[in-house]
């Protein structure tokens, strides 16, 4: 009886802990990001045009944008403000998977919003089923899931190449009729006369939409049969949703599978030796609240990790603060970012920790490169290599400014109009930058640049100063300070000619300063005016351009630090102050969306 | 290969301090030689920026050395166009100045050759004959005006950087068989022979107004 008893409480559990409760039981246990805000603080005044304007709502919102969205707010959409609403992101080898999941307060209001949706018989019992022509929305009562799963592209062309070829096809993207080379060449497209077998692009889709189904199918499957969710699954998840606070965030770092990248030689022709440098991220855990408070929106982070990689970042933030980085910032720069590690503590931590396991291999290449590494360990001057590098560095963003370039210019004879080319001197707009590293070497720098000036006459030596012209596209001088035992380039001509040896009484306040020393290894600050709404985005490669183009027409300020690092945590804070006297949740939204861009 | 994405140059062309020297030189037959080139030297680094991205705005950015081996094309694909001949291109990668100079038997045979010679490209756009139909030589009157697949990207551009339009310029030089009789365009610069005349308009007056580029000459007989 007292079996039976208990047998029964772990069956209710299971079934609670699976489906009883909130939307967060529906994320997939696949996803690796997941934001989860709470309706009440945050969504309550937030359209729902606004709500997908966002990019984290990017991949499924396809068909929100359509009339049924106009002037309705969330709660006119059926949505439920007592309940979470959880973004989620999640990438493996095969698929991408996003969506979102809810509470719904009225289904019929909610199906006004999602007209597209058509309701399709549902193979998981006591779960409705709906479709778009791009998501899927799955509805357990008064919860839901919006899912989009999409195979990754790269995988699909590799799948579709191996068809093709194995079928015997020629290269799809060779046809000789097309050549312009070929006297015959007809540049009007040919229609494709084997009406009966498809092309290499219609192949292509078909395995696109039949991966596209599959993939759907494990992971309703594995959430609505076999009850797995990441609720159930992740006890650090769990916790965090116990959290008092406007929004937390979390990202499963060891399954993210864009750091796993770089590991990929290891994981295909290595695989024992992956798994053991694996186990490093094992638990590696980031955990964030978002905290809204007055005119500030707080975002506290905790990096978790195992034994293995703790010991190697406690070493790296062994670090004590140069306080020489300070006299290069000035007090009103737009933004700065500093960085202030042990590299000769973390070198010695990883020696210990990662040369062990390397050494378990017997594969001859690694062997031979750890042979290498250990060679280099006992014979170069690690003094003098730390000394030259030691870990300390800051980055200024000093706005955008007119920089002097030399252009051609074209001249006309007033009679003839003939015309000829000369060089003139222009002006372009430049965003200002400064990067310095710590050295205790100077004499380091300083032979490497007599070389490179010998070498070449675009490196010149002007007093104290190195001069390295034209570096930048052609056009612009890069100057380089070897001073205060910091070596700095900067395209900051006021900089390096005015304030060589620093701003002076301009440069950062001691309180600031006491900040940064205080702060553990990294610490930041960005006026978001100064610095993203001057910031010309053609200077940044494409996820950055989005997450410029997000904060564009933001004002505030951003601070970051980084606090205690333990040997199983690091604790970042980031800040956002803001005056305008605007929808506090929006402001969230607004960082999330920048944080989601961040991780995407 | 298709090159989907070299229409992407010419907003970037536009977004930048450019100028354009657009010289025809016109015999009495109807022949002639036209000199097209395109400076961008005054912004290049806003331009190597974008050139050193893999996109932007969506599109997929293309590389120097892939612009180069456009413009190799496009000179080979003229090449075969009938009444075209001794066509010669120069690129400057450093200083980003094109250069185009083309020998016609006519002025419609030229403007088939180029619209021609790009849709064999494969751009991502067809390029229709209105597009690249800028000038006209009838009854010893020239009507010139600019193509107007740089008059579309031009409208579309914003007034974000004022300064950076006014900076350009696109200068029409004419050369004529004849002596200039009158010109409809009172901006128009003749030369003392009469024999040659010039408008050059900048890129911001350009935008707002396209028609003051427009202009005939008409040439005694």
């Amino acid at each position: 009886m007292p079996q039976k008893f208990i047998l029964a409480l772990l069956g209710l559990f299971n079934v609670g802990f699976s489906f009883g409760q909130g939307p967060e039981h529906h994320i997939p246990e696949q996803a690796v990001t997941v934001f989860s805000i709470n309706n009440q603080k945050v969504l309550s005044n937030i359209s729902l045009n606004e709500l997908i304007s966002y990019d984290f709502m990017d991949e499924i919102h396809q068909e929100l944008f359509d009339r049924s969205t106009e002037n309705k707010t969330l709660e006119d959409a059926g949505m439920d403000f007592n309940k979470r609403l959880n973004v989620f992101y999640g990438k493996t080898n095969y698929y991408e998977l996003s969506g979102f999941t809810f509470g719904i307060s009225n289904q019929q209001n909610l199906f006004q919003a999602l007209d597209d949706f058509e309701a399709v018989p549902s193979p998981y019992p006591g779960i409705q089923l709906y479709r778009s022509f791009f998501n899927h929305l799955l509805i357990d009562k008064n919860n839901a899931l919006l899912i989009r799963v999409e195979p990754l592209e790269d995988y699909v062309n590799q799948l579709t190449d191996s068809t093709w070829y194995s079928r015997g096809n020629l290269p799809p993207f060779y046809n000789e009729e097309e050549d312009p080379d070929n006297p015959d060449y007809n540049p009007i497209p040919q229609e494709n006369n084997e009406i009966n077998e498809k092309n290499y692009y219609e192949l292509r889709d078909s395995l696109q939409y039949t991966l596209n189904q599959e993939y759907l199918t494990i992971i309703l499957k594995d959430l609505y049969v076999s009850n797995n969710n990441l609720f159930r699954k992740d006890s650090n998840f769990r916790d965090l949703l116990t959290h008092e606070a406007a929004g937390v965030f979390f990202m499963d770092n060891s399954r993210n599978i864009d750091r796993a990248k770089n590991l990929w030689y290891l994981k295909t022709f290595l695989p024992t030796l992956y798994l053991d440098v694996q186990d490093l991220y094992e638990g590696n855990i980031i955990t964030g609240d978002l905290l809204l408070l007055d005119q500030q929106i707080q975002f506290n982070l905790k990096a978790h990790y195992g034994d293995a990689l703790g010991s190697i970042y406690t070493s790296l933030n062994d670090a004590k603060f140069d306080k020489n980085i300070s006299n290069y910032i000035k007090k009103n720069q737009a933004a700065y970012f500093t960085y202030n590690v042990n590299l000769r503590n973390a070198y010695e931590k990883a020696f210990e920790v990662i040369v062990p396991i390397l050494s378990k291999t017997k594969d001859p290449e690694v062997s031979y490169d750890l042979l290498m590494v250990k060679l280099a360990n006992a014979l170069i001057n690690k003094d003098a290599l730390f000394d030259a590098a030691k870990g300390s560095m800051f980055i200024t963003f000093g706005g955008i400014e007119k920089v002097k370039t030399k252009r051609i210019e074209f001249f006309y004879d007033e009679v003839t109009f003939e015309y000829g080319e000369r060089e003139a001197e222009a002006e372009e707009d430049m965003p200002i930058f400064t990067i310095g590293f710590s050295t205790k070497r100077q004499d380091i720098p300083e032979m490497v640049l007599e070389h490179l000036s010998q070498v070449t006459s675009k490196f010149q030596k002007q007093g104290d100063l190195w001069v390295y012209n034209k570096a930048i596209f052609e056009a612009a001088p890069l100057y380089l300070l070897n001073k205060k035992d910091l070596f700095i380039l900067t395209n900051d001509s006021v900089l390096a000619k005015q304030y060589p040896n620093g701003y002076g009484k301009d440069r950062l306040s001691k309180k600031t300063l006491k900040g940064l020393k205080n702060a553990g290894s990294m610490a930041g600050y960005a006026d978001l005016q100064a610095l993203v709404n001057k910031f010309p985005k053609e200077f940044l490669s494409g996820s950055n351009q989005a997450l410029i183009e997000s904060l564009r027409s933001k004002s505030g300020t951003m601070h970051m630090h980084s606090g205690k690092t333990s040997k199983n945590s690091t604790e970042v804070q980031l800040t956002y102050d803001y005056t305008e006297s605007l929808n506090s949740g929006k402001y969230l939204l607004d960082l999330i969306n920048t944080l989601y861009l961040l991780n995407k | 290969m298709k090159f989907k994405y070299l229409f992407f140059l010419i907003p970037l062309l536009f977004s930048s301090c450019i100028e354009i020297i657009d010289d025809l030189t016109l015999n009495a037959d109807g022949s002639g030689t036209l000199k097209f080139t395109v400076n961008l030297s005054s912004s290049k680094i806003k331009v190597n920026s974008i050139l050193a991205l893999d996109s932007l705005d969506g599109q997929r950015v293309p590389k120097l050395s892939e612009i180069e081996a456009k413009i190799g094309q496009f000179k080979s694909l003229l090449l075969q166009q009938d009444g075209i001949s001794n066509v010669k291109t120069e690129f400057n990668a450093v200083d980003l100045i094109v250069k185009l100079t083309v020998d016609f038997k006519s002025l419609n045979q030229l403007q088939e050759g180029i619209q021609a010679s790009l849709n064999a490209m494969n751009l991502n756009k067809k390029v229709t004959k209105e597009d690249v139909q800028w000038m006209s030589w009838e009854a010893g009157t020239l009507k010139r005006t600019m193509p107007e697949i740089f008059q579309q990207e031009l409208k579309r551009y914003e007034n974000n950087d004022i300064s950076l339009l006014k900076g350009g310029s696109y200068a029409c030089i004419s050369r004529l068989p004849g002596q200039i009789l009158k010109t409809s365009n009172n901006n128009c610069k003749i030369n003392p022979s009469k024999t040659a005349a010039m408008l050059r308009i900048n890129t911001f007056d350009l935008k707002n107004e396209p028609s003051i580029l427009e202009h005939t000459l008409s040439t005694s007989p």
